[in-house]
């Protein structure tokens, strides 16, 4: 049931994983969450078609071949995944927003160095 | 009919979104609320003994989406519509009020949808839709720190998601069903082995989301409750963490084949042993809450999985008791910190001479958390603790403990001579806000006299509370509270080495690794032994 794409996505996951603990830079952080993404709505679209299947677009026309449908695309994870996908670019753009100021505001995209100034920062004001 | 409950809200925010800097707009809202707790209380009376179905679309369960009600989730929703409706009028005179009245009410639409919806991908987009929404509102005051803890919050809920996502679509590829009443009938013909990689998946991200331990320190949840509003607090911890506890709870329940019942147990005790070591190092009045919020979710989740039918009663009821007295708990927290200008525990002073009514409001409160008898908290901890393995009674004994130590610490701030420096002309509490805590006050009192018919009557059930055993339980509070003073007194007050422990955070980074390694736990736990 599992095939060589299916391992493929879950070894983009799980890298990208790794790069989130690993990366040090934020906006490398982000770039991983992006290829995150990516690897699950891959998953997902295999999911959905593999090799030896049509399109689910049914010929009317041809009685025939409705009576004899050959194996077919299941296109429910693909309308989920333009849900996913629109879900996650609202997000991450969030995120890239957050970044921008973020960077305006402490001079550095690096974890380390932004978590240093933060904790620093004095919230008794609210 | 049960899409109403969910548009309400969105209505209500729309409203406001437009009209709120009307104060008239604002009152109206108000009882528009006010009818939508009367609505939910209906529909709690009315999905008692019946189960509510809406179609989505009209198809049926298998080809569309369902919502539905249960006895728990209906009893739940009216616990979200009650605090919702305290924390609006406590915000009535907030300011900059328009995004805030807007991103609240699509809040309590999510949460409410979070509840009815028995669907696995409707379950991914609503809370999505949540981590947006409260990653906004913490932000609320645009400070730098704030936009940074928001940021880091956002991040890790998008991971913890990817996880779940990815686990869904695993199932999906499995069983072809979204509901999850076809997934949990469907799993039962697939293999034990292939059902592991998505267990893992779907586990690792809902106990993300409820900080569980490994994973709460993630909990910026935890490290920003300082820098947002009282009120979005109270909502966070007072509602917004039981969802995924519910979540979790049912996804654990679909699952049925793995018996993890055991690992989630030890999960939940050293969650809540952990979280009140971490209370008491704080100085910070709203971290010591927010760490509590850990470690009470950590007593739910022992509730839940200790495996009696009275332990899961009490865990159901802890949440009901949890949200009233921690959402009394945050707001009065923010009245005394407007009052005071400060939130450390060891500079304020004198709250009952200054503010009687909240410093009353706090006592029951704190009396509630602590699990004093004739308050809302010892029901649920007695029900907890009522017929279970005697290590899980002693672990709750010695949580019990350690809450009243740093709630001792707490409840220093009532007494003693308010500091001359912090009294100066700061304005006296406002009406609007003291209200609603007194109202939360007042129910951690009643809910405490009349415990056993208040569980009966919200969970449909027949359960005594055994008058030896809640004496028992009661003089076992009284000896804790003189041991966790004389604790509190001579090594708690003041220790500086507690407090370095208290300021240890997880960054992103290692809040990533700690999610790696539950996810390979799980897998260990399941899939080899």
């Amino acid at each position: 049931m599992i095939g060589a794409l299916d391992i493929f996505a879950v070894a983009l996951f799980f890298i990208s994983f790794f790069g989130l603990i690993t990366s040090r830079n934020i906006i490398k952080t982000i770039i991983f969450i992006l290829t995150m993404q990516t690897s699950v709505i891959m998953f997902w679209l295999f999911i959905g078609s593999r090799t030896g299947t049509i399109p689910p677009i049914i010929d009317v026309g041809d009685i025939a071949y409705m009576y004899n449908l050959p194996a077919y695309a299941d296109p429910l994870p693909q309308a989920l995944m333009l849900t996913t996908i629109i879900i996650g670019i609202c997000v991450v753009a969030i995120n890239i927003i957050m970044l921008n100021t973020l960077f305006r505001k402490y001079k550095t995209t690096e974890w380390s160095n932004m978590a240093k100034l933060a904790r620093k920062d004095h919230i008794e004001k609210y | 009919m049960l899409t109403f409950f969910v548009i309400v809200p969105v209505l209500i925010a729309v409203f406001l979104f437009v009209f709120s800097t009307n104060k008239a707009a604002r009152v109206l809202a108000i009882i528009i609320q006010s009818l939508f707790v009367l609505a939910t209380f209906w529909l709690f009376l009315q999905s008692r003994h019946t189960e509510f179905i809406t179609y989505v679309g009209s198809y049926d369960d298998v080809l569309g989406i369902i919502l539905r009600t249960s006895n728990t989730s209906a009893v739940f929703i009216l616990l979200t519509s009650v605090i919702f409706l305290a924390v609006s009028i406590y915000s009535y005179n907030e300011e900059g009020v328009r995004t805030f009245w807007f991103l609240l009410f699509i809040l309590e639409a999510v949460l409410v949808g979070l509840f009815l919806t028995r669907d696995l991908f409707n379950i991914f987009v609503l809370v999505e839709v949540g981590t947006v929404v409260v990653t906004i509102l913490i932000m609320y005051y645009r400070g730098r720190r704030q936009m940074f803890t928001g940021m880091v919050y956002l991040m890790l809920n998008i991971v913890a998601m990817q996880f779940y996502l990815f686990g869904i679509g695993y199932i999906y590829m499995l069983t072809g069903a979204f509901d999850v009443a076809h997934v949990a009938d469907a799993l039962a013909y697939i293999d034990r082995e292939a059902l592991v990689l998505p267990y893992a998946l779907i586990m690792t991200g809902m106990a993300f989301k409820c900080a569980i331990i490994p994973l709460h320190s993630f909990v910026p949840k935890v490290r920003l409750y300082p820098a947002a509003p009282s009120a979005v607090v109270a909502i966070l911890s007072g509602v917004q963490i039981k969802t995924n506890v519910y979540l979790f709870l049912q996804f654990h329940q679909v699952f049925d084949t793995f018996s993890a019942q055991g690992f989630f147990l030890a999960v939940g005790i050293i969650t809540s042993a952990i979280g009140v070591f971490m209370a008491m190092c704080q100085t910070d009045i709203k971290m010591i809450l927010a760490y509590h919020t850990v470690s009470q979710v950590g007593l739910i989740i022992i509730g839940l999985f200790a495996g009696t039918e009275y332990s899961f009663l009490g865990g159901l009821f802890h949440v009901i008791s949890h949200g009233v007295f921690k959402t009394a708990l945050f707001l009065t927290a923010g009245i005394i910190f407007h009052a005071y200008g400060t939130r450390d525990v060891y500079k304020i002073r004198g709250v009952m001479r200054r503010m009687p009514i909240v410093g009353a409001v706090t006592v029951a409160a704190v009396l509630g958390i602590t699990g004093a008898p004739f308050f809302i908290g010892s029901i649920s901890k007695y029900f907890i603790s009522a017929d279970v393995h005697w290590l899980v009674e002693w672990s709750v004994i010695i949580i019990s403990l350690g809450t009243i130590i740093s709630f001792t610490k707490y409840a220093g701030m009532l007494f003693g001579k308010p500091d001359q420096d912090l009294i100066g002309d700061k304005p006296k509490p406002d009406t609007w806000r003291l209200v609603p805590a007194m109202a939360l006050g007042a129910m951690c009192l009643l809910g405490g006299v009349f415990g056993q018919p208040l569980v009966n009557f919200l969970f449909v059930n027949t359960a005594t509370i055994d008058i030896m055993g809640y004496a028992q339980k009661a003089l076992i509070f009284f000896v804790s509270v003189a041991v966790g003073y004389g604790i509190y007194k001579y090594i708690i007050a003041g220790n500086k080495l507690l407090k370095r422990i208290g300021d240890l955070d997880l960054g992103f980074k290692s809040a990533c690794a700690s999610m790696g390694a539950f996810f390979g736990l799980i897998i260990i736990m399941v899939g080899v032994l």
